[in-house]
């Protein structure tokens, strides 16, 4: 018993060496699988507080590429506009599905094997975990935690993120996932042989999870190689989102996920 | 005897990680150096002090720097390590094993400085990338990451600690 009390006390900074290694090797894992961990990350209130002060303070200095950001979107909504007004897009207003809410981006970061922002706006305002980002010119990400005031967002330049999507000249559906080097890249997974693709072809958001509506863009092809032996297409997509100079984003609250959820998991239960 | 200078680690602990938090990822050089300079205020932590302490100390430092980069685990890990490795690096490195020696520029000079913070900044940026990769996928990449970021980070370091240090005593 000496001799055991003798060792511990021995090894005894090694010891805290592995069990504080261990408490990390914990967080590590745990943040991954973790739902919502507002704990330690960008959503904590004091965190947040600290990068909206840097984030004001840059503000100013980038007034002009956001204008341009604002302008170039408003083009966008006023063409589409304008071909409802002409009858060319049918619009189902039986229905209202899906609520948007602005939000500014505070911190983000796209040279990083996991990007993620962080959102100044938090569970006070509605934010649930699981929502979608969108920004003007397409899909952004998905609110990972949501603090009080804050939300941290899981990019899609994140390894981790699957999106459901379908190329929209087909409506194949495949997956877009980032591969992890270029902030303007991610790879297009799982479009089968059969399908005929061309280089400039756009990729939209499938609508098939309860996540982000339909026929929001994500990207166009900018490559793709198909091998003899290969069942599936490998091909990179080209971002519609500009990742580096994100200013303000769009969070889409979807008023029938728990009933889509519930309905689909119920169905799974029974197969 | 162990000489702790409070001022100096405070100075340490402004210069180092203060200012590091707000320009954690907007230093960025060519898409893959990132100076993570904070680990300076671990590496000038007093030699001889306590390793438990030591550790603790810099677990806490991670935690922080994590915090601020949605990792948990990442930054603190490396840290302790760092921690836990530094002043047998010391030893090893400049040969000394006196308890009577105070680390700051003034000791280390170029060559020390180059001996002794680069392997260690080395070290804990292996282990900041590759976990935050996931492993060893896209090697090319993460190593080219990894060395300009070592590099850099040392550059900062180095120029912050030679800017910091008392001035030496003509005679």
């Amino acid at each position: 018993m000496q001799n055991l009390l003798y060792f511990l006390y021995r090894f005894r900074t090694f010891g805290l060496f592995l069990l504080l290694e261990g408490i990390c090797a914990w967080l590590i894992i745990g943040y991954n699988n973790q739902p919502n961990a507002a704990f330690l990350n960008s959503s904590n209130r004091l965190v947040a507080g600290i990068n909206t002060l840097t984030s004001n303070t840059g503000d100013y200095f980038q007034l002009k590429t956001i204008n341009d950001q604002l302008i170039r979107e408003n083009l966008l909504l006023r063409e589409q506009l304008a071909n409802v007004s002409l009858g060319l897009v049918e619009i189902d207003s039986s229905v209202r599905k899906y609520n948007l809410f602005k939000a500014k981006v505070i911190n983000n970061t796209f040279q990083r094997s996991m990007n993620y922002l962080t959102l100044d706006v938090g569970s006070k305002d509605q934010v649930l975990p699981g929502m979608g980002v969108i920004g003007g010119e397409g899909v952004v990400g998905q609110v990972k935690s949501v603090s009080g005031n804050f939300a941290t967002v899981t990019s899609l330049l994140h390894r981790n993120l699957m999106i459901s999507s379908s190329v929209k000249r087909t409506r194949t559906l495949c997956t877009v996932q980032w591969d992890g080097n270029s902030p303007l890249e991610a790879s297009l997974k799982y479009i089968p042989r059969h399908i005929p693709i061309n280089i400039g072809d756009t990729i939209v958001t499938s609508g098939f999870n309860a996540v982000f509506p339909k026929n929001i863009p994500i990207g166009t092809i900018s490559e793709y190689q198909l091998e003899d032996n290969d069942v599936f297409y490998e091909a990179k997509i080209s971002l519609a989102v500009d990742f580096s100079s994100l200013e303000y984003v769009y969070l889409v609250q979807n008023v029938m996920k728990a009933e889509q959820d519930s309905l689909e998991t119920e169905t799974q239960m029974v197969q | 005897m162990i000489r702790v200078n409070i001022q100096q680690q405070v100075l340490h602990f402004i210069v180092f990680l203060v200012i590091q938090i707000p320009f954690l990822y907007k230093l960025i050089l060519f898409n893959s150096a990132f100076g993570f300079f904070y680990i300076g205020f671990i590496l000038f932590l007093p030699y001889a002090l306590n390793r438990s302490l030591t550790m603790v100390i810099a677990f806490l430092t991670g935690l922080i720097i994590d915090a601020f980069s949605n990792t948990p685990g990442i930054h603190a890990s490396a840290c302790i390590l760092v921690a836990f490795v530094k002043d047998g690096w010391f030893n090893l490195m400049m040969g000394t094993s006196d308890d009577d020696v105070y680390l700051d520029w003034n000791e280390l000079k170029v060559w020390g400085s180059i001996k002794y913070l680069l392997p260690l900044i080395f070290i804990h940026h292996i282990i900041i990338f590759t976990v935050e990769n996931g492993g060893f996928n896209s090697f090319g990449f993460l190593f080219s990451k990894i060395l300009y970021s070592a590099l850099y980070s040392f550059i900062i370091v180095f120029g912050l600690s030679f800017l910091m240090a008392p001035k030496a005593r003509r005679i």
